[in-house]
């Protein structure tokens, strides 16, 4: 912890993608029915086609820094075009999940120390050899998060993942167990649940829809037909939701081939959850609840 | 056409759109047949909004722990604003906070519980009974996450009523009639593709969050870049109080992120750079517990009188923070019951705060002011007819709303309450949906095309068109800027190498200097020169590097810098006009109160064509508008 002035070389190596102009195009037509707009034809998205490329940005940084800092830095000092989400910069917002040397994870939770390949490089801090850092240098590489397409660099389209949440109507149907006053009003009041009952979905409801989750399975992302695990999550929410009326039918509606019958239980989803969610644990519960109902 | 257009889709923004669409006037309609016409359009994807990072509570009498009373919820909010406070729209918001926070449990927030199962509160500084008597727990939480859960469970209920959004649009016009009397629309810029839309609407609101992204450090995100307060002043409309911003003591240093004050609460202390626990000599009694306001403005001097110390990863930065000594709380204890604390600093000073001292400084948190309006949500221009402001009027706009962060409905008055400003965004907003509704209902969008008529087809449409022309105009020379255009003579004084990102950087560090938690006529005059000299020339010749339109996060990138530079010079001129000290307005050449003259709210607007050459105060124009004074009358503000 001594060290924490030590600089390191990082180079940022970035898989890029420019989305072919379609100027002509956009003119000739009415601006308000193009698939980019909410009241254009949403489904049936084309994979745009572009340039693709991998850039380097070589930086001098703090090990401590998160890939999200460099990334800014490269903006503000290198090249402004490198298009990146981001917004809350400290894993509340969910904005910026992104693939760092091939695996899905949040850019401002991951510092440079912590993802920094070469073979010569040595971490600073408690494993000594801090002077050799600075010159050595290292590697990380960014991609867009995998299992969506790509829009432009490292910005992926996750409106599928939101999509498939949506499906599953993703809010509370209270079962409408309200007290009521004195004079028989009864929305005065809140529903009563217990710290137990609480408990038992608390951790679901810190579900960023980052997409972490989704990018890191090998059946959403490779493709399968799978409703993922984020919406699974979300329904299962709502099943442990002591308030929720609609559990049946929140279980009938994941008991489909693409649904919980699509997991494979590789519980890769849970390893990087940016919230703590043991997503894979969590696919499990809900299996097991579909299946006992 | 759309019956209502809703920029933003934070607390405020999704509010408004469930007050709006679960309104007995819109059930009436849409029991007509006829479903009202209703966009959202945020710059983010909707769970993304800052609303998502609030993390202590929000504030409602409930008495679920503590007995409580809504008029001791008003006097703190009164007694907190420092008596900025319009007291009508104050009395509103803690009578109605409890029914408030029982509708977003109904919604589904995780609200954290007490034994018996109610809602869970917690002690929140200022929060008091009566009167200004003993602490008392008002704050409703969700452990500490109460932001996330309100903004996740709002975002669910407007899909269950299929409320429809447009993502990542970026507004960059407020169009008004020629008069500034009624909404027309707004101008959108599609992010996905770069297409600019005219947008028609009977009624606007505006509900795009705060502007901490006008200092280096802050607590907001990077996305919180004033844009709706912007939009007002651009469109002629008038800014409420915008030399309020609140600066919470304990930014975790060099990254501005917040560590609660529940680290003080447990046994943290301030230290200088000679070791001193500083703020006993500053606040006695209070010491660390002081208030927000007194506890940054003491680090600030502390800072100024050169016993700072520089940020451990700057080693030879300014020596502009001070020492959070955690290091007398028991490790276990602190790990117990200051998780996310612990997390930020070891994630992101790489400290152990059990061992090391953690480096913070004040980070711009909150802003007080923005557009005025009434309780009703409804945007106004405050028209002073004589001498004496009093006589003023407030003409409301017809057909534009606004609500959260953005706006001035004067709760917050010169310094917010904490657990207000959730309270603020979520009850104001839905007050100015179910106001939009009643609009709604009158002339509905379906009715006229039910009749066979084209609701576009009215005298305010063609405004839109020619607003959105000019941006569309506007945007293409931005990316026409990224190649080599030999009649570009303009930009001939433009530095090639800059960019909104280094300008954003450059800005903060300016406003940061001049304005954060104190200054005087001579830092806001050196940053009103440095505005004016440099960085306004250099926002207007920014020009994206590259010509793509889909995704080019730059173009938005200048329209936000604009935005806050424009805003930074407002929020100057206000802070220059202000000549008392009040709430987080820390004036060090006029350190007292004025209540004889400054018992008023700031009314600023730009009035004409920005001219270099004019003198600074032809630019903009200050009204003052009486505080509604209802129930308190001003007193000395000491905790």
């Amino acid at each position: 912890m001594s060290n924490e002035n030590d600089m390191v070389s990082v180079t940022l190596r970035v898989h890029r993608f420019t989305p072919r102009a379609e100027r002509e195009r956009r003119h000739g037509s009415n601006p308000f029915a193009r698939k980019s707009s909410p009241f254009g034809d949403s489904g049936a998205r084309r994979r745009p086609r572009g340039k693709q490329w991998t850039q380097d940005y070589t930086l001098t940084v703090r090990p401590e820094d998160t890939v999200l800092d460099c990334l800014l830095t490269v903006k503000r000092t290198l090249d402004p075009t490198l298009a990146f989400r981001y917004s809350c910069g400290h894993g509340m917002c969910g904005s910026d999940a992104v693939a760092i040397n091939g695996t899905p994870t949040l850019l401002c939770t991951a510092p440079v120390h912590a993802w920094i390949r070469n073979d010569g490089f040595r971490r600073t801090g408690e494993e000594g050899e801090p002077g050799e850092t600075a010159a050595d240098g290292g590697v990380i590489e960014l991609s867009p998060l995998p299992g969506f397409p790509v829009q432009r660099d490292l910005i992926a389209d996750i409106d599928p993942m939101l999509d498939q949440i949506r499906k599953l109507k993703p809010y509370l149907e209270a079962k409408g167990e309200l007290r009521t006053t004195a004079d028989g009003k009864v929305n005065v009041f809140e529903y009563l649940q217990s710290p137990a009952e609480l408990a038992k979905y608390e951790t679901l409801t810190n579900c960023i829809a980052c997409g972490v989750c989704e990018g890191s399975c090998p059946v959403f992302a490779g493709g399968d037909a799978f409703i993922g695990p984020a919406a699974l999550i979300a329904a299962s929410r709502f099943v442990n939701d002591s308030r929720d009326g609609r559990t049946m039918d929140r279980l009938d509606a994941i008991d489909t081939e693409d649904g919980v019958a699509a997991c494979q239980s590789v519980r890769a989803c849970g390893r990087q959850c940016p919230r703590g969610i043991d997503v894979g644990e969590e696919m499990w519960q809900i299996i097991a609840k579909v299946r006992e109902r | 056409m759309y019956d209502a257009v809703i920029v933003g889709a934070g607390a405020a923004g999704l509010s408004a759109a469930l007050g709006l669409l679960r309104s007995d006037h819109i059930r009436e309609l849409k029991g007509q047949g006829l479903d009202p016409r209703i966009l959202v359009i945020s710059k983010l994807q909707p769970l993304r909004s800052h609303t998502g990072s609030a993390e202590g509570g929000i504030a409602a009498s409930l008495g679920n722990i503590d007995h409580d009373d809504w008029h001791w919820h008003y006097y703190d909010t009164v007694k907190g604003g420092d008596w900025l406070v319009d007291q009508d729209a104050a009395a509103l918001l803690a009578r109605e906070a409890p029914a408030t926070v029982i509708r977003l449990e109904h919604d589904g927030v995780a609200f954290s519980r007490t034994g018996d199962g109610h809602i869970a509160q917690r002690r929140f500084g200022g929060h008091t009974a009566e009167f200004g008597g003993e602490p008392v727990k008002r704050a409703a939480y969700a452990a500490d996450r109460i932001g996330h859960q309100i903004l996740h469970s709002l975002w669910q209920q407007c899909v269950a009523q299929g409320v429809q959004f447009a993502e990542e649009w970026y507004v960059t016009d407020l169009v008004l009639d020629e008069s500034k009397s009624r909404a027309a629309g707004v101008v959108a810029y599609d992010t996905h593709s770069g297409a600019v839309h005219a947008v028609h609407a009977r009624n606007v609101l505006i509900a795009t969050g705060g502007a901490g992204r006008l200092f280096r450090t802050t607590s907001n995100s990077w996305d919180l870049t004033g844009d709706g307060m912007a939009l007002a002043l651009a469109a002629g409309l008038q800014l409420e109080d915008v030399e309020f911003v609140q600066f919470h003591p304990t930014g975790l240093a060099h990254t501005g992120i917040l560590l609660s004050e529940a680290a003080r609460a447990e046994g943290g202390v301030l230290r200088n750079a000679d070791g001193e626990a500083f703020m006993a000599r500053y606040a006695p009694g209070h010491a660390d517990l002081a208030a927000r306001d007194v506890v940054s403005r003491s680090i600030m001097a502390e800072v100024d009188a050169g016993r700072g110390v520089a940020d451990p990863k700057d080693p030879d930065g300014p020596k502009d923070c001070v020492w959070l000594d955690m290091t007398g709380i028991d490790r276990d204890h602190m790990e117990a019951v200051l998780p996310q604390v612990v997390e930020t600093i070891r994630d992101y000073a790489n400290i152990d705060p059990a061992t090391q001292y953690v480096p913070v400084k004040p980070t711009a948190h909150y802003t007080m002011g923005g557009v005025p309006i009434t309780t009703d949500g409804e945007v106004y221009r405050w028209i002073q007819s004589g001498d004496d402001p009093a006589d003023g009027r407030r003409d409301v706009v017809e057909g534009l709303y606004a609500a959260g962060e953005c706006s001035c409905v004067s709760v917050h008055g010169a310094n917010r309450l904490g657990g207000n400003s959730l309270l603020d965004a979520c009850l104001f907003g839905t007050r100015a949906g179910e106001a939009i509704a009643a609009r709604v209902a009158d002339a509905p969008v379906a009715q006229v095309e039910l009749e066979g008529g084209d609701p576009a087809d009215d005298e305010y449409a063609p405004l839109v068109d020619a607003a959105a022309k000019a941006r569309e105009d506007e945007a293409k020379t931005l990316l026409a800027g990224s190649t080599d255009n030999t009649d570009d003579t303009d930009d001939a004084d433009a530095t090639p190498d800059d960019n909104p990102y280094r300008l954003l950087a450059d800005l903060g560090a300016a406003m940061e200097r001049a304005v954060a938690v104190r200054c005087t006529a001579e830092t806001i005059g050196t940053a009103l020169a440095t505005l004016r000299d440099e960085l306004e020339p250099r926002a207007d010749a920014l020009r994206a590097h590259d010509g793509t339109p889909a995704f080019n996060q730059e173009i938005t990138a200048i329209w936000e810098a604009r935005h806050l530079v424009a805003l930074a010079e407002a929020v100057l001129k206000a802070s220059d006009s202000r000549t008392e000290s009040r709430g987080s307005l820390r004036r060090l050449d006029f350190p007292q109160r004025d209540d004889k003259r400054f018992l008023a709210h700031s009314m600023i607007e730009l009035c004409g064509e920005a001219n270099p050459d004019e003198s600074d105060a032809s630019r903009h124009s200050v009204g003052w508008q009486p505080v509604h004074i209802v129930d308190y009358p001003p007193k000395a503000r000491a905790y």
